[in-house]
């Protein structure tokens, strides 16, 4: 009787670990899969929000942003839903900039240490110096990006939203709306017009310009 | 149009390709480093306190109308508003004191009755 009971407590533990087990390996699965998601999006989500806040260091402190919330707040969801969710808290961080950037603004013009129209942003020194390491066609494809963000970055913020979300990180329709919190009918419009705008802007320059 | 929009979009992907390739070791380690932290906190137990929002504003609730809806304490004389606690407590003999209030309040009631007398 004894040995019975023995025996029934030792399978109860037997199935409570291998329980615990399949959990643990679940998890681990679940980790690597945001791993790779990350470790595939982060070196782009960082680009687009470089152009978008024209900052490294503040763009790298977004994309950490972005990646903890999503980890934390939707690790758990199917990994298709991962790239709008990452996208739309990293879109909501650089609203966020802006908006600290504004008032920023207004306190230091109120301190007279800046002017309403004057963002401060010298283009020409925050340009990449191809510093002599690149053949001819690199130099040339640095100008010609140099160009294109100049370009993006002259766009509307929600044009630009469309255009880099669309294009550089390639995600559809469905998921810019996502990503940006709105319709799929805004996205096209938004998108469309960054298209005519950047072609128009970037004309004179080459290849990328004039899609030709 | 659309043609041409296709085109020059899928140049523009290009070009911002390379520039996401020519990133720096510096930039790419402090990504790696980012990312690790994010995972970290995934895996971090947090307490979600909106779960607990329910129960503790019914707990304040029922705290607050527990305060409001209670009788009237009923006061009772136990010791006249002439003896006062820092009396009691700067007092030489304050433990006797202590073990005969009820004493010292009838004498202190006696002397105002005297006073009115």
């Amino acid at each position: 009787m004894e040995s019975r009971e023995t025996s029934v407590v030792t399978l109860e533990l037997g199935v409570s670990w291998a329980g615990e087990q399949v959990t643990g390996t679940r998890a681990l699965q679940r980790e690597q899969q945001l791993n790779r998601f990350l470790a595939e999006t982060e070196r782009r989500a960082l680009r687009i929000a470089e152009i978008a806040v024209r900052d490294r260091d503040d763009a790298l402190d977004l994309v950490q942003e972005a990646m903890i919330k999503l980890a934390r707040k939707y690790g758990d969801r199917p990994g298709e839903e991962w790239p709008p969710l990452f996208y739309r808290i990293l879109q909501n961080g650089i609203r966020d900039w802006y908006r600290r950037q504004a008032v920023r603004r207004r306190v230091m013009v109120w301190f007279g240490r800046g002017s309403e129209d004057d963002d401060g942003y010298d283009f020409v020194a925050a340009a990449p110096d191809p510093g002599g390491r690149a053949p001819d066609q690199e130099l040339a494809n640095n100008e010609a990006m140099d160009s294109l963000e100049l370009a993006v970055r002259a766009l509307p913020a929600r044009q630009q939203e469309a255009f880099m979300l669309r294009t550089f990180e390639g995600l559809d329709v469905a998921g810019t709306a996502v990503a940006m919190g709105c319709s799929e009918g805004s996205v096209k419009t938004h998108y469309s017009r960054a298209i005519h705008s950047l072609r128009e802007t970037l004309a004179e320059h080459g290849p990328a310009g004039s899609g030709e | 149009m659309k043609e041409s929009h296709d085109k020059f979009a899928k140049q523009a992907k290009a070009l911002f390709d390379e520039s996401v390739d020519r990133l720096d070791a510096a930039t790419l380690s402090t990504l790696n480093r980012s990312r690790h932290r994010a995972l970290e906190a995934a895996s971090a137990p947090t307490v979600n306190w909106l779960r607990w929002a329910p129960v503790t504003g019914v707990a304040v609730a029922v705290l607050v109308a527990a305060l409001l809806l209670q009788p009237d304490p009923v006061t009772v004389d136990t010791m006249p508003a002439s003896v006062t606690e820092m009396e009691i407590l700067l007092g030489d003999e304050s433990i006797e004191m202590l073990e005969d209030l009820e004493f010292y309040a009838w004498i202190d009631q006696l002397e105002a009755g005297d006073d009115v007398g």
